[in-house]
């Protein structure tokens, strides 16, 4: 499957317009076999507890060796800026770029539940919100502004890094 | 753009990939979504219903060729789009990688 998943990617349209996103394996192990070699950018979903900021830093890493142009943390589940600066500690002090902050918000595990998409479940929820800012943020930082949308602004919003 | 999106189980990467996907192709990009988990549950956070993916056949084992550089589709991305794919809510094209049933096997 990985071989598949690498050839697919690496064939999806490069212009401005055409966003091509892939839900990786939950296992790391997917990395060392390159699946993601032909993305330009790796966003990896980080939690603010050890384990899983740690995976983050691990994935980061392969997705580096992969040569990939833009790898960052995205921190989701915030509850507080107790936790957010537990995130951006451990992101500066091993040189990782924060691209979103992702706010915890019932309505995610609530549209799980519903077995609905949560942009449909609740469209106004704060998480929904920062994902969108999230998503708007890499396509302007890639050129990709879409049609009608006004031109790109250039870099995302970043935070973070070292 | 190609975005790859990981983390570990439960941190919520299947939500953030469906709700980019969802968002960017309402504002007027052509999306296209890749399942890569062997566990494919990116259909729910884009508002596709899973049983829809019952229809889908699995993906042909002859769709890669070996070439010098590594390997290459035997067919067009759009070819194995328009058998393979699902188009769901704001137009987003749905490729999954592992069929539900095959789970655990690729």
């Amino acid at each position: 499957m990985h071989a598949t998943v690498r050839s697919v990617i690496e064939a999806a349209g490069n212009s401005p317009q055409e966003v091509c996103i892939l839900d990786t394996e939950a296992s790391p192990e997917h990395l060392s076999r390159g699946t993601a070699r032909y993305a330009d950018a790796m966003l990896c979903i980080v939690e603010p507890y050890y384990k899983s900021l740690e995976t983050g830093r691990r994935m980061a890493a392969l997705a580096h060796d992969l040569g990939l142009v833009r790898v960052a943390l995205v921190a989701n589940k915030i509850r507080d800026e107790r936790e957010l600066e537990a995130v951006r500690e451990f992101a500066d002090r091993n040189g990782l770029e924060i691209a979103g902050v992702i706010p915890f918000d019932e309505g995610m595990p609530g549209a799980e539940r519903a077995e609905a998409a949560p942009l449909d479940f609740s469209p106004d929820a704060p998480a929904v919100a920062a994902i969108a800012a999230l998503a708007r943020g890499m396509a302007d930082a890639n050129g990709g502004a879409a049609p009608g949308n006004g031109a790109a602004t250039g870099l995302a919003e970043a935070d973070g890094g070292g | 753009m190609k975005v790859a999106i990981a983390g570990k189980g439960g941190s919520g990467k299947t939500s953030i990939s469906g709700t980019m996907a969802r968002v960017l192709a309402r504002g007027g990009h052509r999306v296209l979504a890749i399942d890569g988990d062997s566990n494919p549950n990116l259909a729910l956070t884009l508002g596709i219903p899973p049983e829809r993916m019952n229809d889908l056949p699995t993906l042909p084992r002859d769709l890669l060729k070996r070439t010098p550089e590594g390997a290459e589709l035997t067919k067009t991305l759009d070819e194995v789009c328009d058998s393979h794919s699902l188009t769901g809510p704001d137009g987003v094209q749905l490729l999954v990688m592992a069929h539900p049933q095959h789970a655990g096997t690729g």
